[in-house]
């Protein structure tokens, strides 16, 4: 019985043993994940970069994008916060026991990064935060602390800027000649940050561009496509061709609203109302393909991985990061704001 | 020493060779893991962890099982930071709330933790609920509380941070004069709770008991024993541990959210199973379940240090925890 036992002991051991040889040789001819530690990199600065979660789409494209960036600018350590802030802050500790040049972090509570920073700083480690913006008052606790992302706002004004283009290009836009823009608001969650930003400044976009607007119907339809096709029939049955431009703050509602649309006999012959959505999805660029959908805007992962890298580096290597060695342009001493891009059929490679 | 002696030695510190293999394994693999920076990561990473297991243990021990501690560890965290920001915070969760003293909401918390303890040992000694069903239950349930309390007006669901530093400083403080030869607090509560559990489980009567009910709930009956009076406390003493370390949690991150906690019965469960507790019942001892722990911090943080890729770290992980059940059962069919 005991042989048995002593067995067990050995297989356990040797399984062990064997999972971590087998993980660190397949580490090693890949990609450059673990890439800080295999020491053949030479002189450049190593950055710990932590993701909230590895599966959020959004931020697998920003991770992708720093791992191509970091190609001869820096050694990066990209780990999974799993969706939980403790873990998170292990993370932080093991990077700063490794003794990294600078830290990426995207926090999973963006409350978390006072603490974050005090770790940092206690190491002088300096550290890039990115996607999600901690506090002001945060930011303002050590001059080594950055921030690199998109602001809300944004992503409203260009949606609005892509009604103004399409009526300002359309003479017949104005449906019933009055002057004013007519259209239906399809919202996303109410009191998320992102539905009342969006909300607001597409609005703001057509009034500052000289035109004014009339609100026919504004709603929530909770980010969903099903529930903006529903909002979108409703709309359509109180107002029918008075409208003349559908805002959605995503692409989902949009999709919605389009599917409702077609159910009212849009989009054959020349019935046509413009409709805009958020996020550059796949569907969505489909969509705009098929003529459907005006235009949607692009959150840049691409610039926000890349620049994240480059500060981070210049970081590490103890430089102060300006325009000039970073190639971004820096707010207020510790902003970089990736702009949103207006995606519409002539440039959907850009959103592939 | 002859053979036999070496394979008795062997297979009764398993878990300890195991953990030694771990570490030389990383060791050689990376040689800067060897450092007394990475030992005291480790022991502030195993902290929670520990207490959260260490409470896993009672109730495994008695035969039953908690799928409730990482959700009571998300109450018991939303609670505490609820009551303890900084007075110039702009998005407080009581905005008319004063500097109350950091003890009430820490024992408040705990408190909130023994009681949904409590409900836990009554529906399942009382009502006669499997342990899995009845904790599967509270579960769910406490998620929707807590849910419920974290949406209130002002907070509407917003992460809840601006913590005080003095609360912030029983995470991340230490004895000592730099942060590389000190002892974190965290640590030091993590080891006065591991020798209270050790003094519980070996010198006292509900120590006896509890490994009485696991090894035979009918004999433990029939010899006179409360069985039901005695699983009540220990899912109350348990309930009340989950609750201590959902306050460290906040303590050490600055901050807390409902999600807090989601998953850590699993990884208590893990630690205690590789730690030589039984799933059966009736067995464990606590410097195994803190070897289990260990392990596991040894794991995230070795893995992560030599830069394995974190899909693959999954892999391990479940390796390990199967590797330790297989063991565990082996050496269970082999007593009988």
């Amino acid at each position: 019985m005991k042989k048995t036992k002593m067995t067990a002991v050995l297989a356990a051991s040797a399984l062990i043993v064997g999972a971590l040889a087998g993980c660190g040789s397949n580490n090693n001819e890949g990609n450059n994940t673990g890439a800080a530690n295999n020491g053949g990199g030479g002189d450049l600065p190593k950055v710990g970069v932590a993701i909230y979660k590895f599966d959020d789409t959004f931020m697998s494209g920003v991770r992708a994008a720093i791992t191509d960036a970091a190609n001869g600018v820096a050694e990066v350590d990209v780990v999974d916060s799993q969706n939980s802030q403790p873990t998170q802050n292990d993370k932080v500790d093991l990077f700063l026991n490794k003794k990294y040049d600078a830290l990426a972090i995207n926090t999973v509570d963006r409350t978390a990064a006072g603490v974050l920073i005090d770790k940092a700083k206690a190491k002088d480690v300096p550290i890039v935060f990115l996607n999600r913006e901690p506090m002001a008052d945060d930011m303002n606790k050590w001059d080594k602390v950055y921030y690199v992302g998109a602001k809300a706002e944004e992503s409203g004004t260009i949606s609005g800027q892509l009604i103004v283009d399409y009526w300002k290009a359309n003479p017949t836009a104005d449906k019933n000649g009055d002057g004013k823009l007519q259209y239906v608001m399809l919202k996303g969650e109410p009191g998320h940050q992102d539905a009342e930003l969006r909300t607001k400044f597409s609005v703001k976009a057509v009034e500052d561009a000289g035109i004014p607007v009339e609100k026919l119907e504004e709603d929530t339809a909770m980010w969903d496509r099903v529930k903006g096709q529903e909002k979108m029939a409703a709309f359509l049955a109180a107002h029918g061709d008075k409208i003349e431009a559908v805002f959605a703050n995503n692409d989902d509602m949009a999709l919605g609203a389009v599917e409702a649309l077609k159910a009212a006999g849009y989009f054959t012959g020349d019935k046509y109302v413009p409709v805009v959505g958020v996020d550059a999805t796949a569907p969505a660029l489909q969509a705009l393909q098929d003529g459907t959908l005006l235009g949607t805007v692009l959150n840049d992962a691409k610039n926000q991985g890349k620049a994240t890298v480059t500060l981070a580096a210049v970081l590490g290597k103890g430089e102060t990061p300006s325009k000039e060695n970073t190639g971004y342009d820096i707010t207020d001493g510790k902003y970089v704001w990736i702009p949103y891009k207006k995606i519409t059929k002539d440039n959907i490679a850009d959103a592939q | 020493m002859n053979a036999a002696s070496i394979k008795r030695f062997s297979s009764q510190n398993a878990i300890y060779i195991v953990l030694i293999l771990l570490v030389v394994a990383i060791a050689v693999y990376d040689p800067t893991f060897i450092a007394i920076t990475t030992l005291r990561d480790i022991l502030v990473q195993s902290s929670t962890r520990a207490i959260i297991a260490l409470g896993m243990a009672f109730i495994l021990i008695t035969g039953g099982t908690d799928l409730s501690a990482g959700r009571i560890v998300g109450i018991t965290a939303v609670i505490s930071a609820s009551m303890l920001q900084m007075e110039t915070y702009a998005n407080r969760f009581f905005p008319d709330m004063g500097q109350i003293n950091m003890i009430i909401p820490i024992l408040l918390a705990i408190i909130v933790g023994l009681l949904i303890g409590l409900l836990n040992g009554f529906i399942v000694a009382k009502l006669n609920v499997p342990p899995f069903i009845a904790t599967l239950g509270t579960m769910v349930a406490v998620y929707g509380l807590n849910s419920m309390y974290f949406d209130i007006d002002p907070n509407n669901s917003q992460p809840i941070g601006g913590l005080r530093s003095d609360f912030t400083n029983l995470g991340t403080g230490y004895i000592g004069s730099d942060g590389t030869y000190s002892i974190p607090y965290i640590v030091i509560i993590a080891i006065v709770v591991a020798a209270i559990v050790w003094v519980i489980f070996n010198k006292t009567q509900l120590g006896k008991n509890m490994y009485a009910i696991g090894g035979n709930i009918q004999a433990a009956n029939v010899s006179g024993i409360r069985v039901s009076r005695n699983i009540m406390y220990i899912y109350m003493i348990a309930g009340a541990l989950y609750g201590l370390a959902g306050v460290l949690e906040a303590a050490r991150t600055g901050g807390a959210t409902n999600n807090y906690g989601n998953m850590y019965e699993l990884d208590a469960i893990a630690a205690c199973v590789v730690g030589g507790v039984s799933t059966a019942g009736g067995i464990g001892t606590v410097p195994g379940v803190m070897a289990g722990v260990v392990i596991f911090s040894v794991i995230n943080y070795g893995l992560t240090y030599v830069g394995i890729d974190p899909y693959w770290q999954l892999i391990v992980k479940g390796v390990i925890i199967v590797a330790a059940v297989a063991f565990d059962i082996r050496k269970y069919v082999a007593k009988k």
